[in-house]
């Protein structure tokens, strides 16, 4: 019986800065490394490093000897960190309990889950193909306690399956160095002639205890899962604000359009496992100097899928300009809201047509902007110029208007006219209101035709006659 | 008169002029009735489905709006007006029995966003009928893409614009002018259409969606 998972990934923070580039850009040798003082040591490299010779714990003047086009970063333990806890936001979709073992593992509980998924290789498939939608290398291995698991992926030996006996038999296997005991243990224990965690597991745990101390005995204790230690189990965030770090400078939102893919990702995952949607968000280009700019992009409708979010928040990056290179990048989403559950069968085509109808308009108003787009409003008011108008686009019932016979087009400014050039047809209406604010006004309208015969909407106000309308 | 099946095939999606004064097949489905019977007995039917409109104004506010009351203020119809010019006033509006939730309006004064704005407006299922408004006329180029996508997502289009020289040859499935006769009447001339011949200017009664005149002249 395995109940736990251990994801381990050696090079976490350089493949995630990976998945930020194009794969062109993921040819060329790239590697992280650690200062020790004077002694600069390579802690994470990529494949193209791999073939072209170099390793893990070279030093990096070697290592720019073995290929001289390395590209050289500094390793950033927070960093690390933060990745992993997004790691975390995207795994929460399929498993319940995760565990966070900063910097580069993850410890899952899937015991949960077997029934659910209908077998053990069902879940950990679904695992799998979770972890794949990024590129990055990790070892995976169950075992039947927490330690276990970790043990044996973080020694790359992995062991995926439900039989308890041949986690135990790899973990026997397993030399006494990857036992994660303290070095000066692991020096006494080999001294009495323990070469592999076997050799201590078929001891007496009382007997070890009195030999090595209590540390070795409570470590045994928790191998094999009769000692529980407490685990912290990872609670998705309410927020959702996350920033990455490019691993060079970028000038252009094209180029951006990659770690912006990989964010809108992450934030789907995070919508969905809140089952929300949003309406608003804000990217946000960090430069070396000077503030961050910033496009703040409204939906007319709700969205929550990556592809969506990514769509129409590229229309809107059209319109933008950089000044300057770009950093890092970092979205945060606004006002989410729960998903409305749509009316079943009844109001179905209705629905679908205003889904379709605003979907239609975010779209518009990322490219054109939102002043662009409008809907045409009705207001009580009588005043003409307040009763009609259109708003920047907003969905919604309207009061109905008053069956009142008046033109189809309002000018945006009323014209001065030449009375002699109109001929009344209808009128007057005497328009009095507003004395309540700083826009009264007192009019006569009448209808009347113009010497082409078109039929207006003019007024008589103490400054003169202006035309106001056209019915046609 | 029978066709070759083939022909006949052609002959029922209108593809092929014959020539005479009035239309011969037309299918039902493929039309719009515009709300005047004066101008769909002209038109084989009404509107057509999929097609590019030009309306011609001899001057702007000449009476395109009240022609197309009858097919706006169709229920579930919902239309886009791109560049109107001037606000689309609500009050005059719903007394049409135009619905205003349904009308999207765009304002863009580049042409080739405009353009996008449309077609984007023509691919997507919510709208049926897209309005632009264009002061000079559109270019060949222009019309032509709008066509298609007009005619790959069987939506009817209005390009409404000034008058255009006739020698000026575009994509239109039909192009109507619109004068005002001396006895203040609105004149349609159909100066292309499909199935037939340009017809000369006859008189169409939009008067009687517009407010009464006192006395006729």
């Amino acid at each position: 019986m395995n109940t736990w998972v251990y994801l381990h990934f050696p090079h976490l923070l350089l493949d995630y800065q990976q998945a930020l580039q194009s794969p062109e850009q993921n040819q060329a040798p790239y590697a992280l490394f650690e200062s020790h003082a004077a002694r600069r040591t390579l802690v994470q490299v990529n494949a193209a490093a791999l073939q072209a010779g170099v390793k893990v714990g070279m030093a990096d003047v070697l290592a720019s000897t073995l290929a001289p086009s390395l590209r050289v970063h500094r390793y950033s333990l927070s960093q690390e960190q933060r990745v992993l806890t997004q790691l975390a936001q995207v795994l929460y979709q399929d498993i319940a309990q995760i565990v966070l073992y900063p910097p580069q593992g993850l410890l899952c509980e899937v015991r949960s889950l077997v029934r659910l998924h209908g077998g053990y290789q069902a879940v950990m498939t679904r695992l799998q193909s979770r972890v794949e939608q990024w590129p990055l290398r990790y070892c995976l291995s169950s075992g039947y306690s927490p330690l276990a698991a970790k043990l044996l992926a973080e020694a790359g030996t992995p062991v995926v399956t439900d039989d308890g006996d041949s986690v135990q038999q790899a973990i026997a296997a397993l030399p006494i160095q990857h036992s994660g005991l303290a070095g000066s243990h692991i020096k006494k224990l080999c001294h009495v002639g323990f070469i592999t965690v076997g050799d201590l597991l078929k001891r007496p745990p009382a007997e070890v205890g009195v030999r090595f101390g209590r540390a070795v005995m409570t470590y045994m204790a928790e191998l094999s899962g009769t000692f529980k230690p407490p685990q912290a189990f990872y609670h998705p965030p309410d927020k959702f604000d996350e920033k990455v770090e490019l691993s060079s400078e970028v000038s252009s939102w094209v180029q951006l359009l990659f770690p912006l893919k990989r964010l809108l990702q992450q934030a789907e995952s995070f919508l969905q496992s809140h089952q929300w949607s949003t309406r608003a968000l804000v990217i946000r280009a960090h430069h070396r100097q000077g503030p961050s700019t910033q496009v703040s992009i409204q939906f007319a409708h709700a969205v929550w899928q990556h592809h969506d979010l990514l769509q129409l928040s590229q229309l809107h990056l059209e319109r933008q300009q950089l000044r300057q290179p770009v950093l890092a990048l970092s979205v945060r989403l606004q006002r989410p809201e729960p998903r409305q559950a749509k009316h079943a069968q009844l109001l179905a085509g209705a629905t679908t047509g205003q889904d379709q109808l605003s979907a239609l308009v975010s779209r518009l108003q990322a490219r054109l902007g939102e002043r662009s787009v409008q809907s045409i409003q009705y207001t009580e008011d009588w005043r003409p110029e307040r009763q009609g108008g259109v708003q920047p686009w907003q969905f919604g019932q309207q009061p109905q208007p008053l069956k009142q016979q008046r033109p189809c087009w309002l000018l945006p400014q009323v014209q001065p006219i030449n009375r002699q050039q109109w001929q009344l047809q209808w009128g007057p209406e005497r328009i009095v209101s507003g004395w309540w604010d700083a826009k009264p006004i007192k009019r006569d309208y009448y209808i009347a035709v113009d010497q082409a015969q078109r039929q207006g909407w003019i007024f008589y106000s103490q400054q003169g006659w202006y035309l106001h309308g056209w019915f046609t | 008169m029978a066709f070759p099946a083939q022909v006949e095939a052609l002959v029922k999606q209108g593809l092929v002029w014959q020539g005479q004064q009035a239309p011969l097949h037309k299918s039902p489905s493929s039309v719009l009735t515009t709300g005047w019977p004066e101008l769909d007995q002209r038109l084989g039917g009404g509107w057509l489905q999929g097609c590019v409109h030009e309306l011609q104004l001899q001057l702007p506010f000449i009476g395109e709006l009240a022609l197309l009351f009858p097919l706006l203020s169709q229920p579930n119809i919902t239309s886009l007006w791109v560049n109107p010019p001037a606000v689309p006033y609500a009050p005059g509006l719903s007394y049409q029995n135009i619905a205003l939730s349904q009308q999207v309006v765009v304002q863009e004064p580049d042409d080739t966003l405009a353009l996008w704005a449309a077609e984007q407006a023509l691919q997507s299922k919510a709208v049926d009928l897209v309005l632009f408004w264009h002061a000079t006329g559109l270019s060949a180029a222009a019309v032509r893409r709008l066509q298609q996508a007009a005619e790959a997502a069987q939506k009817t289009v209005f390009i409404i614009t000034a008058t255009q020289p006739e020698d000026d040859a575009r994509a239109y499935a039909m192009r109507l002018r619109l004068t005002k006769s001396a006895t203040a009447q609105l004149q349609v001339a159909v100066l292309k259409r499909r199935y037939g011949w340009s017809l000369p200017p006859f008189p169409c009664a939009i008067e009687s969606r517009l407010p009464k005149r006192r006395r006729a002249l």
